[in-house]
């Protein structure tokens, strides 16, 4: 087990998670299917995908709670199979459901799962405090976690995943039905882990969480479709696109922009414009410019801010098909 | 094998069961009913009624003794069977909560993800069941000491209990029959998925005694050392037989997929 401290944690740089080929089937259903990538310290690296892409078989096979058909995985240099309770000893999991005791207090819940881990008396002490701060949940480490709200539970959860001081964080949908607020601090308490050098696996299938926290994201979907930052997917997979408001669309205008040579294709919403472009940086003043040029009073000019969203329904539903 | 983390699984499930209702309930009620109720109810009457005829005698009946003493020394001896209902009842009670109570709560997977081998947790949770089953058990058993001596010490003019056979049930047969009772309700924790109906299954670990008790009362088996003996030992054997199969079923994947 890590004995390390946040603030020892190594830099960045070694790979912590191995994948090969890494397969899983239920009764001859394909549910992950030759999986192989890598992931550095340090870094967080989101898995994207539907429901029933293979997400948590994922997460449970790199945790060594279940087995891999084909293939193999190795974490912090650990065999899943071979070294499973070592493997267990240096990951912390937050699974999709929190499943923390109600009856327990959120101070009893902790001190149990740090038992478990083997954490010593002052260690599991200093451990429990820390962390309870430093999600504001210390002045209610006596009550019942029954009486917890979603998102205070869903902090909890991600304490007791954290209590032993993992080397690698395996978070499995952690904003999932949580209110936006609550998912908004969730969310800057993964920053927060990142700035202190944690390697944080995030399973989810929300695309602004995906773009916002990770360093690179796989799009999984039983096999893996594509693997990269969120912004070498956009580039790879999807088109740029520029957003333009306008006081007022016009049918004039639309076929203004159509008619331009290095427009790709045009959407209407609303009052917006919607425009695919090769390469926006140098063809908006060109696109603006035609526009004026129509009557056309532009408002603002933004890139697109959905383009990961439509990198990853090409590749879903490409893969689907 | 490591003790301190097997401890610490059953602390939390004690913890949690007592924490609940209905387990409290039985936990206090269990004791009052099996010191109390039972042996008042039982012996008060014959101890101070009329003298029993010899064509009265239960088939039970133990020579040597004065009718009026068979009587109550064979009533005692079946009351005694009742401490093997109790630790099939009270374990059957916990081990729903913590078992299938852990299974719908979705509780069992932060729990697998922990170092826990598959035996130090499986062996954690049933002596998260046993220690109260068995503190229950030795408590009431006190009382009913207690309770009987008082009633019946007129009569013998020495303390009835404990005798052999009473220790054998209290401190060998209720520990094999909670083992029992825990293992079977591991069993049906993989296949059934609310707590009461669990609870109802897990009562059929008091199948044994109850078969016991209905071969003593009937008088088709005496108390004697070699009917005892051969209880003994198949109690032992669907033990262990259960516990095996308990082992088996409770194994980290089985959990996460299979378990309904």
């Amino acid at each position: 087990m890590s004995q390390q401290g946040i603030s020892e944690l190594p830099t960045r740089g070694r790979e912590v998670i191995e994948l090969e080929g890494l397969s899983r089937e239920f009764d001859g259903r394909v549910a992950v299917e030759g999986l192989t990538f890598k992931v550095e310290e340090g870094e967080i690296f989101g898995l994207l995908g539907p429901n029933g892409a293979g997400k948590t078989t994922t997460v449970r096979m790199l945790c060594s709670l279940i087995r891999p058909t084909r293939g193999r995985a190795r974490v912090c240099g650990h065999d899943v199979v071979k070294e499973a309770e070592r493997v267990r000893e240096v990951v912390g999991l937050l699974p999709e459901n929190p499943g923390l005791y109600g009856e327990l207090s959120a101070y009893e819940n902790l001190e149990f799962h740090a038992r478990l881990h083997g954490l010593p008396e002052g260690r599991r002490r200093e451990n429990i405090e820390r962390f309870l701060r430093m999600l504001d949940l210390w002045e209610r480490r006596n009550d019942p976690v029954a009486t917890f709200s979603r998102g205070m539970q869903q902090k909890l959860a991600i304490v007791r995943a954290l209590l032993h001081e993992p080397e690698v964080l395996f978070l499995d949908e952690p904003t999932a039905s949580l209110s936006p607020e609550a998912a908004g601090i969730v969310r800057d308490f993964i920053l927060e882990l990142k700035r202190e050098g944690r390697t944080i696996f995030l399973c989810t299938h929300n695309l602004y969480e995906a773009e916002r926290l990770c360093d690179r994201v796989a799009i999984l979907s039983t096999r893996l479709l594509a693997l990269g930052s969120p912004g070498e997917l956009k580039r790879r997979f999807g088109s740029p696109r520029t957003e333009v408001h306008l006081e007022r669309v016009t049918e004039e205008l639309v076929e203004a922009v159509r008619g331009l040579g290095f427009v790709r294709g045009v959407e209407v919403e609303g009052e917006k414009l919607v425009v695919e472009l090769e390469d926006p940086e140098t063809q908006n003043p060109s696109l603006v410019e035609a526009l004026v040029r129509r009557g056309g009073r532009v408002r603002y000019v933004t890139p697109s801010p959905h383009a990961l969203e439509e990198t990853y329904l090409r590749l879903v539903r490409g893969s689907e098909a | 094998m490591r003790p301190d983390r097997i401890w610490a699984v059953a602390r939390k499930d004690m913890s949690s069961a007592r924490r609940h209702r209905y387990v409290l309930y039985g936990l206090v009620a269990i004791p009052l009913l099996f010191s109390l109720f039972i042996p008042l109810v039982s012996l008060y009457p014959v101890v101070t009624g009329e003298e029993p005829s010899e064509n009265e005698l239960p088939p039970f009946a133990q020579p040597g003794l004065s009718p009026r003493q068979a009587v109550v020394a064979g009533t005692i001896h079946l009351s005694l069977l009742m401490f093997l209902v109790l630790p099939a009842v009270i374990p059957s009670t916990i081990a729903s909560y913590t078992f299938v109570g852990e299974k719908v709560n979705r509780q069992l997977e932060p729990l697998l993800a922990t170092p826990l081998t598959d035996l130090e947790l499986l062996l954690g949770k049933i002596l998260g069941a046993l220690v109260p089953s068995l503190l229950v058990t030795a408590l009431s058993f006190a009382g009913f000491v207690i309770t009987v001596d008082l009633l019946t010490h007129p009569l013998f003019g020495h303390p009835f209990l404990p005798d052999l056979l009473s220790l054998l049930v209290v401190g060998v047969y209720s520990p094999l029959v909670c083992l029992l009772s825990v293992s079977l309700c591991v069993l049906i924790s993989s296949r059934v998925s609310d707590v009461r109906a669990a609870m109802q299954l897990g009562a059929l670990s008091v199948l044994p005694a109850l078969a016991l008790y209905l071969l003593f009362a009937g008088g088709i088996v005496g108390m004697e050392g070699r009917t005892l003996l051969a209880f003994g030992l198949v109690l032992g054997l669907a033990s262990a037989g259960l516990f095996s199969l308990a082992r088996a079923t409770f194994r980290r994947e089985e959990i996460l997929i299979r378990w309904r």
